[in-house]
């Protein structure tokens, strides 16, 4: 059952799925406001698998997988004849339909993933549209527009609070677009991030460019991010130039590989990951981004990249996911040899955790999956949160304490 | 955003987690160790041959060197603490107590600290020092020099670490200007070390390098009722020592980091930028420098006559006399903690003495390594100089000069003799950066790695400590400033 999961995880993820008469995705959707967002449905696979859908609205001929209502119980059935595997739809949030005291609806701050809140306080990206279109970034921020203004603080606290209060999310997860400066974009989202620490029990994630200064993963982890994500996106430069080519003139693989480097350190072990993109390259070349990433401590996280329109399909055809399944069962077998903390990393709808990998590679993992449930739990979550701050508390240091102390 | 406000404000420190815990619970169990060892001799059966008043004080002294060395609290909030537990055991009366601080050594440092902060706050001493490089800083070699001795003499006049302080600024700009690579080009390396090591060796020639020299010369006159050096006698003592320990800091300088820079002319040009920057000498400035001279002139000629702390205090009030200073730059350039500490360690050291705590102390330690007074200067010198390269300077003083002086008679110096022997291989700190904040601000500088200090360091060090016993040894045997 979990190893279809897997497999079901992924074929959704290429192919997507139809919708019985009747269901609307607007309604569905968990990501309602994303670009394409009212478009994207969240479901919860057996064994715990997070996986985010596009809705095929081709009719019969469109996507073999079709969700159906049957006793107020949502199924899935692929092709006619095949039994129907249960599922959960992450549904919309009551949030959602909320404002904030400044009259923006909430969903256009925080979407629901999984149990995080992803907030992308500025939604734009440097690179996105300035020579051709760019496919590495699946939420397709902003394409061509300038940046806009990043959104207060305070609206994005509302949203949280009422995120909180519905128990709708256990943490949260900031990100933003590609942003060319020494700081990869987290100074955008610093305040952010000192203000959720600073008001809420939560643990943070980011998502940002990898930083050309080092001294950002350190100022990062002492702001209160809990765990972080530069993405590597591709091993090959050329297959990443295709991608993107403005990405890859303005951040090399050097500089990814130096802040990852330096975030292993800082952060603890198993909470810094990099996404790679199945499909933009030669499954070899992705298994060799896979092996650089173990090495360096750093958890690889394996997106199967999906073309949004017909015109990217001649540049980037469709994957058979039958095709890449021994890179995935190569992602599970690297990250356990590297001795990698799998537990932590969780709910990622649109990418393939290494833990979730364990199904391609035929083990049950059962001590990691234990320890993954037992950080789901409500003692779990205040033991992750209580020792994340006792971590940060013993190993920030601000270099004005050392002076003070070298008593100069 | 720069990187001077965001990426260099935290460090995150990624040794293992339980080294990291057993580092934090470090403090706590310093601060226990020190408690610890107050409560055990002051509770212990008072030892034969010293008074209930001696063993408290060495309670007392326990305590505030464990702390000191061990860097558990301020040197100056342990110093303050040392002042009020001295009445609290019943060693001495508060009011004799409270009354040490008031001793002169305290505020000739005070009044040295406020005309060096003049010196700056005017920017003379960096016209100063950005003239003699302009002028003498022509090619590599000789800016190096140039650096070298120009950070030596400023240190004759002021604190060794404000000179550094001072001049850091001056150095990082020539080798930014000069792109040097950090850590990898010798020659940044040689012009960092030339601005700490210069510094370090200029500032034990005279009373005004640092607080050391004042501060022994403060606990000698606890002990003796009077200090009996001049300016000038103490200067005529170092002196030899500064002189051929600036030849051993060049050698070593130069061997350690040839010289792989062919020119210096972009230097060149920033220096004179910034002289031209400057303009024209001011008034305040012209007039800072006269009191300064004249100043330096008293000192050296009626010093003795009218009191150092005098003339300090008195070249102070013409200062603010002719508005040449504001209250305002003063509190801003004092190091007002360094002097709470002075006053402090010399009460502590008062109260050594007085209850005879420093001579048992000295008969069974320094005492039993140093039965001739050649065998003491070598001993106690010894201490002085490897202490020094762990600990502030100025705690080496406050601990060494009460077991000094405890065991000066025994062994046949005369008690003001101990003061030098102490004080000046106290400054000759080279290997570490917590040896001294001329060799911290250096190491700060990020072109230095420890590796590049410690070995050449330990040589200037050791070299140092040879130094000075064949100086006491022949010159000041030659000269009488001591019997061997």
């Amino acid at each position: 059952m979990n190893a279809s999961s897997a497999h079901l995880k992924l074929e959704l993820a290429m192919r997507g799925l139809r919708l019985e008469q009747g269901l609307e995705a607007a309604e569905l959707a968990a990501a309602g406001t994303e670009p394409g967002g009212d478009n994207l449905v969240e479901l919860l696979l057996p064994g715990d698998l997070v996986a985010s859908c596009q809705v095929d609205k081709g009719g019969d001929g469109g996507s073999r997988h079709r969700l159906t209502v049957e006793n107020d119980r949502f199924l899935l059935r692929t092709g006619d004849d095949s039994t129907p595997v249960p599922v959960s739809v992450v549904g919309r949030p009551e949030f959602y339909a909320k404002t904030t005291s400044a009259g923006t609806k909430m969903n256009r701050l925080g979407l629901l993933h999984g149990d995080f809140l992803a907030i992308d306080p500025a939604s734009a990206c440097s690179f996105a549209g300035k020579s051709k279109p760019c496919v590495l970034c699946p939420a397709r921020r902003n394409r061509g527009a300038t940046r806009r203004k990043p959104w207060p603080l305070e609206e994005v606290l509302e949203v949280i609070r009422a995120a909180f209060d519905e128990g709708a999310v256990e943490f949260i997860y900031f990100r933003t677009g590609h942003y060319h400066d020494d700081d990869g974009g987290f100074a955008l989202l610093e305040p952010y991030v000192k203000a959720v620490k600073q008001h809420f029990d939560t643990l943070v994630a980011i998502q940002v460019s990898p930083p050309s200064d080092a001294g950002w993963v350190d100022r990062a982890y002492a702001a209160g991010v809990d765990a972080v994500n530069y993405p590597l996106f591709t091993f090959d430069e050329k297959s990443q130039a295709r991608a993107c080519a403005d990405r890859c003139t303005q951040v090399t693989r050097e500089q990814t590989q130096a802040a990852l480097e330096r975030a292993a350190r800082v952060f603890p072990r198993g909470t810094v990951w990099s996404d790679l993109m199945v499909g933009l390259e030669e499954p070899t070349s992705t298994i060799e981004g896979i092996d650089l990433l173990v090495s360096l401590g750093v958890l690889p996280v394996l997106s199967l990249h999906r073309p949004s329109d017909l015109a990217s399909l001649a540049a980037h055809p469709l994957t058979d996911p039958d095709d890449v399944v021994p890179v995935y069962a190569h992602l599970y077998k690297a990250a356990r040899e590297a001795r990698l903390n799998l537990q932590w990393l969780r709910d990622l709808g649109q990418a393939v955790t290494p833990l979730e990998a364990r199904f391609f590679a035929g083990d049950d993992a059962k001590l990691d999956v234990a320890v993954s449930s037992f950080y789901r739990s409500r003692l779990g979550g205040r033991a992750a949160r209580s020792l994340s701050r006792f971590r940060r508390r013993l190993r920030v240091k601000q270099v004005s304490d050392s002076f003070d102390s070298s008593q100069l | 955003m720069s990187q001077e406000n965001t990426s260099k404000q935290y460090v995150v420190d990624t040794r293992p987690l339980a080294l990291v815990l057993l580092s934090r619970l470090n403090r706590p169990l310093r601060l226990l160790l020190g408690l610890g060892l107050f409560a055990l001799v002051y509770s212990m059966e008072t030892p034969e041959g010293l008074s209930e008043e001696g063993r408290k004080a060495m309670a007392v002294f326990a305590l505030c060197l464990t702390w000191w060395v061990l860097n558990v609290l301020p040197l100056m909030i342990t110093s303050l603490m040392a002042i009020a537990l001295i009445p609290l055991t019943g060693i001495m009366p508060a009011e004799q107590a409270y009354s040490l601080f008031g001793n002169s050594a305290v505020f000739f440092i005070m009044g040295a600290f406020i005309l060096a902060a003049c010196l700056m706050k005017s920017g003379l001493s960096t016209r100063l020092g950005l003239l003699f490089l302009q002028r003498f800083g022509h090619s590599p070699r000789s800016l190096l020099c140039a650096v070298f001795l120009m950070n030596a003499f400023m240190a004759f006049w002021m604190s060794e670490h404000a000179v550094a302080a001072m001049n850091f600024p001056i150095i990082m700009e020539i080798v930014m200007v000069l792109k040097l690579r950090q850590r990898r080009s010798s020659y940044a390396k040689a012009l960092f070390l030339a601005l700490a090591w210069g510094s370090t060796i200029g500032g034990v020639a005279t009373l005004l390098g640092g607080g050391r020299a004042p501060l022994a010369l403060g606990i000698l006159e606890q002990y003796e009722g009077t200090n009996p050096f001049t300016f000038l006698d103490w200067t005529l003592r170092a002196l030899p020592v500064v002189v051929i320990m600036l030849g051993v800091g060049w050698l070593v300088i130069t061997r350690f980091f040839p010289i792989d820079q062919d020119s210096v002319a972009d230097a060149e040009t920033a220096l004179a930028e910034k002289v031209a920057k400057l303009g024209a000498i001011s008034r305040d400035e012209k007039a800072i420098g006269a009191v300064m001279l004249g100043t330096v002139a008293t000192w050296v000629l009626a010093g003795h006559d009218l009191g150092l702390a005098n003339v300090a205090i008195g070249a102070i009030v013409l200062l603010f006399v002719f508005k040449l200073v504001k209250w305002r730059d003063v509190e801003e350039y004092v190091n007002w903690g360094i002097i709470l500490m002075y006053g402090g360690a010399i009460c502590l050291g008062a109260a050594l003495n007085d209850s005879g705590a420093a001579t048992w102390m000295a008969q069974r330690t320094l005492g039993l390594m140093a039965d001739s007074p050649t065998s003491a200067v070598a001993a106690l010198s010894a201490s002085s100089w490897l202490l020094t390269e762990a600990i502030s300077n100025s705690a080496v003083v406050a601990l060494m000069m009460p077991m000094g002086l405890g065991m000066a008679d025994t062994i046949g110096l005369v008690p003001a003799t101990i003061a030098p022997l102490i004080a000046i291989p106290a400054g000759l700190a080279f290997a570490f950066p917590i040896g001294t904040p001329a060799n911290a601000i250096a190491y700060s500088s990020g072109f230095l790695r420890l590796r590049d200090i410690i070995l050449p360091g330990a040589i200037m060090g050791a070299t140092g400590w040879v130094v000075f016993n064949l100086t006491v040894r022949f010159y000041w045997t030659w000269a009488g400033y001591i019997h061997l």
